[in-house]
Parts: structure tokens; sequence; C-alpha cells
């Protein structure tokens, strides 16, 4: 093997990852970032730390002192909203997002028990990977991360037929619908679905998300919509609850997405 | 097929690795050679939109424009050699649209070779489309019949005229999707070293068998759907949204599940996206396939240059059929595959090869954890690991992790490699969590079920057949 001595491999590559982390620790960002109740501050805690082991005696404990929707809108919610921030400054990743969302799962099926009615969701939302596509990790992001933002989200799986993603939005009516494919084939079940909703009459969005899914194939169909990467499907049905149609997101689709 | 385990290294020491040359050369197709002096360029691309939905537009797509815009490229250029890789789009579960294209490509493959002596051959990669929810095994009363048509598959490739027979299994995929995104790496481990090689070692002795009985060549598999995925989601300097670290490991033991293929019969060449094929080459002595700088037109990695170390074929991934400014896009893509194989043949003509070898290699060694594992060094330490304990699915699994963890470990130590905070913290808790474990596999696969049971509930161990 060739001697590397007296190389200087600083001329050869740079280490962006090293030279720009962020050294502040999630405990300081935190701190900043918790409620102040020392109630709801401690349920957000339990997110936060993705304790799930804990999250549950720490509600149950909540809702015998704070109302149990707020326990869930100023605690639960609270606190994934910090993760999302720790996540999206990478001081958190993946993982996290998960193991918290997770958390916040458990806090919120305890103490919407105890919500007259339940708790009303934002929006529900349909997701399913093409039909013939059996890869579904990214759909299944996306999933928790539309579920940790106040949605109800129906998945229907993966290698899911057109015909059922369209009997599906027929029957629960969904803001919208995304799909994901990794192939360059299976993501024609796209258009194949939104021709088959509009030719039925309905506007609904039909989102084209997935490895082989660019922006120009999912604004190529009428309804279609695009979301390159999961954390930008919460901010894209925002836009949809605020009334924007499929033509107004493509239109300010950058800056919807925009950091 | 009968299955026999590699428990020693095929070579004797890492330096004894170098591109183009591989212990065990095979030859097929019309005049292919791989591993016996040259690298070979290997082209992969897939259909446009819409030619899926019959049969003789997608026969015409993949023979007609994409496989004699290849060969003439070849021709135009003056590349004596190239090795075609159809991927079965899902729909070629289907013999009517599958067969016409296996039986043209090798119908223009002799046409090339015979009116201008091209050297050229068909991998031809069926797709795996079982699903753990419905079982991986025939038989298990899945409404798709998946696991009956990947064999048919295999059928049908060898049948019509396949040269390589090869798979990107997804056997393990239930607990590997898990792993990658909880940053779970005994998920992995379990998913991937242990499930996943009994799997491979399921299905290759059948490939085995029905490649031989068409005299077609079994090629090999690769880890695409655990460690590329954690790989592309640990991503380049901007993403990360799996530790780098954590990425670096599950290659190392993926590199155990990918072997099991050459165990239960297959001769190789493997699959360009297994990156951990180094690790197999350095085990088995058989040809590998890699791709990486020469694939942007599919993906980013950290180790483009490095993972060019020791290939014998040389690909760019995949690239969708459409037109550039330079000809199609696969004509573009291997001319660039093409040139790059020419150099490293053009250093062994030299007797360069370990010159230009350790160039590839000390261009990344440093540009992340995954490189600095698969430099072929360390590659090769990983192997032992995994040959020391070859008998054992779980044990050599485990063992390619942590050797693999600790050679990370020692790089950070010694200052050669930088790590982030984020990304030592990942690796020394993976550490801490491989050496945890049990020695005994039975006592590890108790754990791994009672572990899993509410997180990966498609677990089905009659999949595995457990």
């Amino acid at each position: 093997m060739l001697s590397c001595e007296g190389a200087d491999f600083s001329k050869v590559l740079k280490r962006y990852d090293i030279d720009l982390q962020v050294e502040m620790t999630p405990q300081e960002m935190a701190a900043k970032l918790l409620p102040a109740d020392p109630v709801f501050h401690k349920v957000a805690e339990e997110v936060m730390y993705m304790r799930f082991k804990t999250v549950g005696p720490v509600v149950a404990q909540a809702i015998k002192e704070r109302d149990p929707l707020d326990v869930i809108n100023k605690g639960l919610v609270a606190g994934m909203e910090i993760v999302a921030k720790l996540y999206a400054e990478h001081v958190y990743y993946l993982p996290e997002i998960m193991m918290a969302a997770k958390t916040m799962e458990i806090g919120i099926a305890l103490a919407e028990k105890q919500v007259p009615g339940g708790r009303e969701s934002k929006a529900t939302i349909v997701m399913h990977a093409a039909e013939g596509d059996p890869h579904d990790i990214g759909k299944n992001i996306a999933a928790v991360m539309m579920r940790s933002s106040g949605y109800t989200v129906i998945d229907m799986g993966r290698d899911v037929p057109v015909v059922d993603a369209v009997a599906k939005v027929e029957e629960v009516k969904p803001l919208f619908i995304s799909g994901t494919a990794l192939m360059t084939t299976t993501m024609t079940a796209f258009p194949a679905e939104a021709k088959m909703l509009k030719d039925k009459g309905y506007n609904t969005p039909v989102m084209g998300c997935g490895g082989a899914v660019n922006r120009e194939y999912a604004n190529s169909y009428d309804l279609g919509i695009y979301s390159e990467k999961a954390p930008q499907t919460p901010l894209i049905a925002q836009k949809l609850l605020d009334g924007y149609d499929w033509q107004k997101i493509r239109e300010e689709w950058d800056n919807i997405v925009g950091e | 097929m009968a299955v026999t385990r590699y428990t020693k290294m095929a070579y004797d020491c890492a330096d004894d690795m170098v591109f183009g040359k591989a212990k065990q050369p095979v030859s097929y197709g019309f005049g292919l050679k791989i591993g016996a002096g040259e690298v070979i360029p290997e082209i992969n691309y897939a259909p446009r939109p819409g030619t899926e939905k019959d049969a003789e537009r997608l026969r015409k797509e993949y023979v007609d424009y994409i496989s004699k815009d290849i060969l003439n490229r070849a021709v135009t250029a003056g590349f004596p050699s190239v090795q075609l890789e159809t991927e079965w789009v899902s729909q070629m579960n289907q013999a009517k649209l599958s067969a016409p294209v296996v039986a043209g490509q090798k119908e223009i493959c002799e046409k090339y070779h015979e009116e201008y002596g091209v050297n050229c051959g068909t991998r031809q990669t069926i797709p795996d489309q079982r699903e753990a929810e419905e079982g991986l095994r025939p038989g298990m009363g899945g409404s798709h019949a998946y696991p009956e048509k990947l064999f048919e598959c295999a059928e049908i490739a060898c049948e019509n005229g396949a040269d390589n027979l090869s798979c990107e299994s997804v056997g393990g995929k239930e607990f590997a999707d898990y792993a990658v995104t909880n940053g779970d790496i005994v998920a992995f481990l379990f998913g991937v070293g242990y499930l996943g090689s009994i799997d491979m070692t399921y299905i290759w002795q059948e490939f085995a068998d029905i490649a031989k009985k068409n005299k077609c060549v079994a090629g090999g598999d690769t880890n695409c759907s655990g460690a590329n995925v954690s790989m592309f989601m640990a991503g380049g300097f901007l993403d990360n949204d799996v530790q780098k670290t954590f990425s670096a490991v599950t290659r190392c033991i993926s590199a155990a599940r990918t072997l099991a293929a050459w165990e239960a019969g297959a001769v190789g060449p493997d699959k360009d996206c297994g990156y951990e094929g180094i690790i197999c080459k350095a085990i088995a002595g058989k040809p590998t396939a890699q791709e990486g700088k020469n694939c942007q037109c599919a993906h980013c990695d950290l180790q483009g240059n490095l993972i060019a170390q020791c290939c014998d074929l040389w690909s760019n991934e995949s690239v969708e059929y459409h037109p550039e400014f330079g000809g199609t896009s696969v004509q573009c893509w291997f001319g660039s595959i093409a040139y790059e194989a020419a150099l490293m043949n053009c250093a062994t003509q030299m007797g360069q090869e370990k010159t230009l070898r350790d160039l590839y290699m000390y261009t990344d060694r440093f540009r992340g954890p995954e490189g600095y594992v698969l430099a072929y060094d360390n590659a090769y330490k990983v192997g032992q690991a995994i040959a020391e304990n070859g008998n054992d699915l779980y044990l050599r699994s485990r063992a390619a992790g942590l050797t693999g963890a600790k050679i990370i470990l020692e790089g950070y130590e010694s200052k050669k490699l930088g790590l982030t905070n984020k990304q030592l913290e990942t690796l020394q808790d993976i550490i801490k969590k491989l050496e945890a474990l049990p020695e005994d596999t039975d006592k590890f696969y108790e754990y791994c079920v009672k572990e899993y049971k509410d997180t990966v509930p498609l677990f089905n161990p009659k999949s595995y057949d457990l």
C-alpha cells in the first residue's frame, strides 16, 4: 500500500459535517423552549427525551392536575414541536423523531380517553406505496411526521392497487392522498389515480413522492402535487387546510417548503 | 445445491486484491471474462414511464433503443467489452413482458459480438416483490403469490437467455426498515445478519439450480434493501437523517448476508449496489461489481473513488432512458463508466494497478466512516472476522459489525478519521450494544423475538423456516 505520509487531505476533501456541527446539547436548546407550567413542562420533557416507558404514568398524573386536552396540546404536542426544532437544527436525527413520536402517541392515546368526544384531528389523509412497489420506508417516515402534526393517517401499506387507493379516497374524503414510488414504472400509478378521481368529480390532491418521482413528474398530471422529503409534507398539508388547492400548492411550492 | 460456508480468506493479504482480477474469474455471454484481468463496464437503465404498459413497447424500449444505443456507442468509442444489466421492472414478473426482453437482448448481443467483436452479455436482475406480511416462502398463502413468482422469474430469465442471473433480495427487510429509521443496530443484526442470511441461503440454492439447469451463471445479490437504505439516509453532509457511523456498521453486517449467495451456489459477479462487495471478494475471491463516482445519475455517496479500488465490473447503478446532449442517457453514462474502466485497464497494462487502486482508496478514505471501513485493508479485516465465525450466521454478522465499529473507533482515536460528536456517540453505543449480546445463537434469537414482538409485527418465523 502506498504511504500517505505527508499528504494533506484537506486539499482533497472537506468535512462539512465536522466543521459545521451544532455544539449545543438538546438540554441547552430545550431550556429555552420547554413550557413554563411545571406540569406541561414535565410532560413535554417525556416526549423530548423519548421516555416511552415512563410517559404513561407522567401523563396519568398530569390529567389529574390539568385539562386532558391541554395536556395533549401544551404538553405532548409542545414536546414534539421542540423535537421538530431540534431536528431542523441537526441536533436530533431521524431515530429521535421516530422515538419521540412513539412517546407522544402513547401519551395522546392515554389522555384523549379523558377528552369528551375524543381529540379532534386536523384532517384525515390517505398514504400508500404505489401498485407494484414494495418500497415504503419513506411513506412510513412521512406517516409518523403527519401523525405527530395532528393528522389522522390512513396508511394503506405498500403495493396498493390503483382502484383500492381511489376507493379509499371516495370512502374517507381525505385532505389529500399521498403515494410513494421508487421505480419509474410504478409511479405511473399516481396519474392513473388522479385521472380516476377527476373523472369521478373529485378535486382531491394526489401527492407523488419517492425516489423515482420528481417535481416535474408530480406536476405533470391534474391534481398532482409534490413532496420531496417527509418533513415537507406537514407544511404542504397545512396550506391545504388553509384553503389552497393543488394548483396554488404548485405555484407557491418553493415558498411553502422553503427553509 | 449444497451450501459451503467460508471459514478462511481467499486472499493471503489485503494487498493481493486489485481491480479487474479475482481469484475465481467467471466467463459467460459472448466473450465476457469477469475478474480475469480487466475491469468491464456494466451499464444499467430504467425504461421510460409508460413503456411497461404493453409487451411490444417494453421490448422495443429495452432492446431496440437501450441495448442498441449502448452497443453502438461501444463500437463508436472503441470500448471492447460491456455487460448490460436489466433490473426487471415489477410488471416483468409476467413472462409475456419479460421473455421477449431477455431473448431480444441476447440476440442483439450476439449480433454485435459477431459483427464487431464486442464482448458482451446480459445480467438479468429479477424483482423480489415478496412481502413480509404475506410470507417469504412459497405456499404461505399470500394473495399475490410473490414467493412463487420470484422463482418463476428466475426460470423465465434463464430459459430465455440470461447470461448472469442476479437478484436484490429482501429477506430481513421488515427488520432493516425498522432498524434504520429507529437507529437500532441489534434489529439490523437480527434482520439482515441472521434472518437475511437464512433467506439468502434458501433462495440462492434454488436460483443456482435453476441457473445450472439452463446453463446460465448464478451471479449474486446485494443488501440494497438494508445497508443501502441506511447509506442513502445517512446521505451527504447536508442530510444525515441516519448517523454515518450507523450506516458504516450496517454495511459490515450486510457483507455476512451478501456472502450467503455465493455459499449457496452463486459464482459471481455480485451486484453493483452491494458496496459490501469488497469484503465478500476478500473472503471468497469471486468477482465483484461496484458503483461509485460514475453512478451520480442514480445517487451520491461518499466513497465514489474508493469503491473502485478492487472492482471487476464498474457500474452506473441505473439511469432512466432519455435524451442528453451527448446522445441518449445510456450512451452518456456508458461512456462515463467505460472510460473509467479503460483507465483501470491501462494501469494494469502498465503495471500500475496497485498505485491507481491506492489513489482511488486514499481519495475517499477519510471522507466518512463508511469509506474508511470499506478501504480494502480495513475491509479485509472485517472479512477475516466473518470467516473466523463462518459457520454461524449470527456470530459472523455480529463479528463483522463489531470489528467494523472498532476499526472506525480506532481510526478516530488515532486522529486519522474525523467524526462528529453525534457520530462518535452513536458508534460507542453500537459497540456497547453489540458487545452485550449473547454468544449463543438460540439465546440471541429468543431475545430478539421477545424484544421486537410489538415493534416489528410483520416478522413471521415461518418466512425463515424457524
